[in-house]
């Protein structure tokens, strides 16, 4: 069991507040105190903070969704323990085996009534709606408003394909790349392609970036920034069939310098992705222990090759000996 | 055109093989073997008491309302409890196989089953409980509950509603067989593609899902047809719409989903069809086909499919809550409207279920906005309930307490729906365990509705109550269990677990995960005490008699003729003058079933054709699972020559004369022509007399 | 026994709606009536209608995915002809008028039936079949040229939704034909009954749907 103290100190708000990546995210103090009652209750349940992933933003988007979350979580409750409240006062106060409650046999409406149980949730709804809007364009996977505002300098640019059931991660201004690793510089804006060469996965690093799909024969994006460095997991978030489970991938987040080193090395690798070899690497493998592999002189391209075969039709079958009985 | 599949295929037996039965597999030849002994001791016990022909003319072929609620039932509740194994199995395999390390049994990695087998279990367990448990139940109580009501003798149409009985049958039995003979989907209930496509589910499983479904789903939209039709067209005189009880609304919104939804599921599942066995492009990936479609469409039935669901359980609420207030339900135009607004609304939030698709904010935003405007209505279902509760006088029978428990379910259920509706937040929890607690508050607001309704109603379709006290401990053991599955399941889902995992990557989750299994364990102990009290009070039926009225404080029509119903429901169709009949009635003092005078009754005649048609459809999907193209050509040819020939039957009713009618009831069921409203039988007032002595003379 | 021989005269669109609830409101102070001794049937042929304009709204639901399916995937050519080049108007607009003129013989049937015409009934049913034939026909001889020419379903997302919507309108039309040959034979054994009537009844709606359906796919498909 972790201390409680150090809950308290690595909690939300407070390191969304240090990230000070966006001045509305200060809004995260009033909701403080309820956030530390949400994460209290989920300590109740569970047994080690560090799991919470949740709870440790490490970029500006995760942050920006958890203080959403926390807003939300905090107006429902305000709206739901009432209710919870009066529903249990009544079923107290009214219940037959006393004769304190004054019953009222034929008491069946009440026009006020009526127009605060439709208006008060409409009021609600109308405050998250605008919660809702506001954080759909912050958090955009095209085009996110809390991480362009800070952009300075170049981005890096990674493209990912997901396989059966690996992921395939393509630095093409470096032309390297790695399976089931995913690299990175700290405190720069990372820019992802995605697509896949067989079936529809969901690209997920939850103290990062939120979900988004990765479809075959298509191309969506993503954006984040990493505010520390270290060593994040990534996975697929989609049912993609039995290798599932396995599709797994560390993110590491490093110094610039250490960034720029890992890529020198890797362009000296002597394993070369062409149009074939992501052939042969892309039949259906479960990587089980996410060994990764590192690949250099990448064929340019080959991001929208794979989306342009797919779409003429190439599939990359699942054996029947892989579903058979197993 | 056909496609060409992996593996081998003959004409005599198609796909079929010696070896697709996993007759290696002792998990699945205990549950062959479980099920074969169960159903030698059904066949058995037929036998020595020598009741085929009673079953068949009682039961197999009737088109008694009641007698085909009961039914679906029965189907619904032994979907159930193998939707209950496979949740089982699923908890299990999953306590087993967390971390690395974790050993694997049977030739899984981890835990003990492969994960292709461990997603074929939470498929099926998800497909079951939606469409082959909790649909077939919620079908069979409105069926029964409907017409009575209502004051009508049967369904508009009791013909159909035999055929839609079997073919949900069918639909149930082929999931089944799926279990010993090939495999199951394994790609979640939802089957999205192209993992669903041939190249990515080369086997028959995809094919059993897709044709269980197929074939139910005409039963549930035929079933749905008739609800409606009946509602309009069936109702007593004076029951005016203003008049009709809350259930009987919330039946018709459901079934205005079901009549237009179920058709979209229909047709994507036959585009899918097209794409598996003639190799068309609807839903892959390449050569034109577009993968999103499949997401829409299936969207599109799938959203207002769990609408379909709540909404009937959301009526159970509206009658139980009031008969045990001894109050009229709370603005009623209120919940008659919300019931309505709920259905229409459920057909524009569909996007919710992808946000992370990576459609445009704006589009996002607006299905957040649209899918948070269902919390309103919904909310004044709750405070109307509430208000209900306001100045009542409250006991605490079963049916109160499972109809309580649904309700602070769906308090739950909602605050984390409203969490899930805002991108922003979806983003994080989409397709984690998260979502799972989420809807598994609110289907399970559906079962504590059915259990409370099974409860409710039992009386008046049996004649006896089941056993309170007993009925009373399962419900706490289900409140418990349920709490150790999924509050805990809320926190795995705030730490990142995905759902379907086969393999559990973090060691750090296991303490949680072992409080899951053991919330399982108690939901065996509820089964225990739920099969103990079916035992028990069938057993002593007599001391559990009810009259008419079971609860001494219900208000609709139902109540107002005997327990158990007569098939003939109410020998002389009742005049409503009340939006409470009975309430009205028993207020005013006329409380006797007697009528005037009795009349002819015509009713509809059994037949077997709907059984026939249904042992005929279930050869068809089967055929076509398997391939094995001339038994489904035969199977096919077949049931349009049945139809034809049955068209030609136009001795399809009878006559019970007005004396006959009069001799049943007065020696029959109701031997009692008046209720014993206000008297409460002596064997049961133990339990109430403590607050007996505050209840107002009934007449 | 025997379900009363109904009036043809009384079946028009009126009856069909609104056999309406009588609503008895009596206030309590009256002589209340408990019990409906008026033995009163309900109208099984409006029943029986208005449970067909059910199915009909499914079916319409199903035809509504299709064209949404058509509306997504139509020009996905995927390399395979197009549109264009295998649509031809001019064919589809003289499917059309069959359909129509189908549609119009099966009224003419209605108006025998009104007349209690057996003959009538049996002859406009039999013209509306054989031109719901020759449709079929057309339609046959459209499809079997585009399979011979190997432009088949399989070969890209528009043709695959084009074979589909198209069909399954086809698909409906044997279905309708198979019953106009029950219904004949009916007619023949049981005279006008209740039974028949309904189901002479709901097979006008049936047709006529499929001609909203087939005006439909031209204009979407075909135009
Ligand atoms: C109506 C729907 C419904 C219901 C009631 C339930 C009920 C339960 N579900 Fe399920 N569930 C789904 C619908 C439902 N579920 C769906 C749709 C999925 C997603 C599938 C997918 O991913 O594709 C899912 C997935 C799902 C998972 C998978 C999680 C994952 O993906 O990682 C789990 C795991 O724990 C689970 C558990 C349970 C449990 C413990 C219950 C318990 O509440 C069960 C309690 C039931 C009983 C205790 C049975 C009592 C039996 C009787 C009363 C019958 C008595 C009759 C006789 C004796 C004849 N469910
Ligand atoms: C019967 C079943 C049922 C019901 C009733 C609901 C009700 C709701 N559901 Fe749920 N849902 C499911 C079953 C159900 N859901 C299932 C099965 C899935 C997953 C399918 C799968 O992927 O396998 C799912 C998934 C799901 C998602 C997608 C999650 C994801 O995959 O990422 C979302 C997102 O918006 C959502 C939202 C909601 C909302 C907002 C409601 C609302 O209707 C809730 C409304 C209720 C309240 C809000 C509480 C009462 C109201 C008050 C006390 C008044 C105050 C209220 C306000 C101020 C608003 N649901
Ligand atoms: Cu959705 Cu691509
Ligand atoms: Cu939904």
């Amino acid at each position: 069991m972790t201390p409680k103290v150090l809950a308290i100190r690595r909690a939300p708000a407070t390191s969304a507040r240090s990230l000070g990546a966006n001045r509305k995210l200060r809004h995260g103090q009033i909701f403080r105190p309820a956030g530390l009652a949400l994460l209290c209750f989920a300590l109740l349940t569970g047994c080690s903070t560090h799991s919470l992933s949740l709870f440790h933003p490490k970029g500006p988007i995760a942050a920006t969704e958890l203080h959403m979350m926390i807003i939300d979580a905090v107006i429902m409750l305000g709206i739901i323990i009432p209710t919870a409240l009066l529903v249990t006062w009544f079923l107290w106060r009214y219940r037959a085996s006393t004769s304190r409650g004054s019953y009222d046999p034929n008491w069946s409406h009440s026009t006020t009534i009526e127009v605060v149980v439709w208006s008060v949730p409409l009021m609600v709804v109308a405050v998250l709606g605008y919660y809702s809007y506001k954080g759909v364009y912050e958090v955009n996977p095209y085009h996110p408003t809390v991480i362009a505002r800070k952009a300075d300098g170049a981005p890096i640019e990674v493209d990912v394909i997901a396989t059966d059931w690996q992921w395939l991660f393509i630095y093409p201004k470096q032309h390297i790349a790695t399976i089931d690793e995913l690299v990175i510089p700290a405190h720069t804006r990372v820019q992802f392609h995605l697509t896949s060469a067989a079936v529809t996965n969901s690209f997920f690093i939850p103290e990062l970036v939120g979900q988004i799909y990765v479809m075959p024969g298509m191309p969506t994006e993503q954006a984040m920034m990493v505010s520390d460095p270290g060593t994040y997991r990534g996975f697929s978030a989609a049912l993609s069939g039995p290798g599932f489970s396995w599709m797994q991938f560390q993110t590491r987040a490093v110094t610039e310098r250490k960034f720029a080193r890992w890529v020198a090395h890797l362009q000296n690798s002597p394993r070369h992705l062409t149009f074939p070899a992501f052939d042969q690497l892309a039949r259906p493998t479960i990587n089980v222990h996410q060994t990764p592999q590192y690949y250099s002189h990448v064929q340019s391209g080959l991001f929208d090759h794979v989306i342009e075969e797919v779409r003429m039709g190439k599939v990359f079958t699942t054996p029947m000996a892989m579903t058979a009985h197993m | 055109m056909l496609v060409h599949l992996q593996g081998p295929w003959t004409p005599l037996i198609g796909r079929l093989a010696l070896n697709q039965i996993p007759y290696d597999n002792p998990v699945i030849v205990g549950a062959f073997i479980f099920s074969v002994a169960a159903a030698a001791v059904f066949a058995g016990g037929v036998t020595y008491t020598g009741r085929w022909e009673y079953l068949w003319r009682n039961w197999l072929t009737t088109v008694d309302h009641k007698k085909i609620g009961i039914m679906y039932i029965l189907v619904g509740m032994v979907m159930l409890f193998r939707g209950f194994i496979d949740a089982a199995m699923i908890r299990t395999q999953q306590v087993m196989a967390v971390g690395p390390q974790s050993a694997g049994h049977l030739g899984a990695l981890h835990g003990y089953m492969p994960p292709y087998h461990f997603d074929q279990v939470y498929s099926a367990h998800g497909a079951i409980m939606l469409l082959f448990a909790v649909t077939p139940i919620l079908v069979g109580l409105m069926n029964i509950i409907v017409p009575l009501q209502i004051g009508a003798r049967d369904m508009a149409y009791p013909y159909l509603n035999a055929v839609g009985l079997w073919l949900t049958t069918v639909g149930a039995a082929l999931v089944m067989l799926s279990l010993f003979v090939g495999d199951f989907s394994h790609a979640g209930w939802v089957g999205l593609t192209p993992l669903t496509e041939l190249p990515y589910s080369p086997g028959v499983g995809v094919d059993y899902w897709i044709w269980a479904i197929q074939i139910s789903s005409v039963g549930t939209t035929l079933g749905a047809i008739n609800l409606i039709a009946t509602i309009v067209k069936m109702r007593a005189p004076g029951m005016i719409w203003s008049r009709l009880p809350v259930f009987t609304w919330t039946a018709m919104a459901t079934n205005i989903i079901g009549l237009t939804a179920f058709p979209v599921l229909a047709a994507t599942l036959f585009l899918l069809t097209l794409d598996r066995y003639l190799g068309t492009h609807f839903f892959t990936a390449g050569m034109g086909g577009n993968i999103m479609l499949y997401t829409d469409l299936f969207w599109v039935w799938g959203h207002p499919e769990v609408y379909f669901l709540v909404l009937p359980a959301f009526g159970i609420l509206s009658e139980i809550i009031p008969t045990f207030s001894e109050k009229p339900l709370f603005g009623y135009t209120a919940m008659v409207f919300a019931s309505l607004i709920i259905a229409g609304a459920s057909w524009m939030v569909w996007l919710h279920h992808f946000f992370t698709m990576g459609a445009g904010p704006l589009v996002n935003a607006y299905f957040s906005i649209a899918t948070m405007l269902v919390g309103i209505p919904t909310g004044v279902k709750v405070f109307n309930w509430a208000f209900t509760m306001y100045r009542a006088r409250m006991r605490f029978d079963t049916p109160m307490l499972w109809a309580v428990g649904a309700l602070f379910l769906l308090l739950i259920g909602g605050l984390t729906g409203m969490m899930l509706a805002v991108p922003a937040i979806d983003f994080q929890v989409h397709n984690s365990v998260f979502v799972i607690a989420h809807f598994h508050s609110m289907v399970l607001l559906i079962a504590f509705a059915i259990m409370g309704a099974i409860s409710y109603w039992f009386p008046k379709v049996f004649g006896f109550k089941l056993d309170e006290r007993l009925g009373k401990r399962v419900f706490w053991y289900w409140v418990v269990a349920s709490i150790m599955v999924f509050v805990p399941m809320y926190t795995l889902g705030f730490m990142g677990m995905t759902r379907r995992l086969d393999y559990i990557s973090h060691p750090s989750w296991l303490p949680l995960i072992v409080l899951e299994e053991i919330g399982i364990g108690l939901y065996w102990v509820a089964l225990y005490y739920q099969v103990k009290q079916i035992y028990v009070s069938v057993r002593d039926r007599r001391k559990y008699r009810a009259g008419p009225d079971a609860w001494w404080t219900t208000r609709s029509l139902e109540w107002m003729t005997h327990s158990p119903v007569p098939f003939y429901n109410f020998a002389v169709t009742p005049v409503v003058h009340a939006r409470d009949e009975w309430a009205w009635r028993k207020e005013q003092g006329l409380t006797s079933l007697r009528p005037d005078r009795y009349q002819d009754i015509h009713m509809p005649k059994n037949t077997p054709v709907p059984l026939i048609l249904g042992a005929l459809s279930f050869a068809l999907g089967f055929g076509l699972v398997w391939r094995i193209w001339w038994l489904s050509a035969l199977s096919i040819t077949a049931i349009v020559i049945v139809l034809i020939v049955r068209s030609f039957d136009s001795n399809t009713d009878y006559v019970i004369p007005a004396a006959e009618v009069e001799r049943m009831e007065r020696q029959g069921s109701g031997a009692s022509g008046t209720t014993d409203t206000g008297r409460y039988p002596a064997d049961h007032t133990a339990g109430k007399r403590r607050f007996r002595a505050a209840r107002p003379q009934n007449r | 026994m025997g379900l009363p021989k109904i009036k043809i005269a009384d079946l028009d669109a009126e009856t069909l709606w609104n056999d309406g609830h009588r609503t008895i409101d009596v206030a309590a102070s009256d002589t209340t009536v408990l019990w409906d001794s008026s033995h009163h049937e309900h109208d099984a042929i409006s029943t029986r209608t208005f449970g067909f304009w059910l199915y009909m709204l499914s079916d319409a639901m199903i035809l509504a995915a299709l064209f949404t399916a058509y509306a997504v995937l139509r020009h996905n050519y995927a390399g395979a002809p197009t549109a264009a080049q295998i649509v031809h108007p001019g064919y589809a607009f003289r499917e059309t008028l069959l359909v129509f003129s189908s549609v119009l013989a099966f009224g003419l049937t209605m108006s025998a039936l009104k007349q209690g015409s057996r003959a009538g009934v049996i002859n406009g049913i039999v013209v509306s079949f054989l031109i719901g034939a020759a449709f079929l026909g057309m339609e046959f001889h459209e499809f079997s040229g585009l399979i011979s020419q190997g432009i088949t379903p399989e070969r890209s997302g528009f043709l695959s939704v084009y074979y589909a919507i198209v069909l399954v309108h086809g698909l409906h039309m044997v279905f309708g034909l198979l019953w106009m040959a029950v219904m004949v034979v009916q007619i023949m054994r049981q005279g006008f009954t209740d039974n028949v009537v309904y189901r002479l009844l709901n097979l006008k709606i049936f047709w006529q749907f499929q001609a909203v359906i087939w005006v439909c796919v031209f204009t979407v498909v075909y135009l």
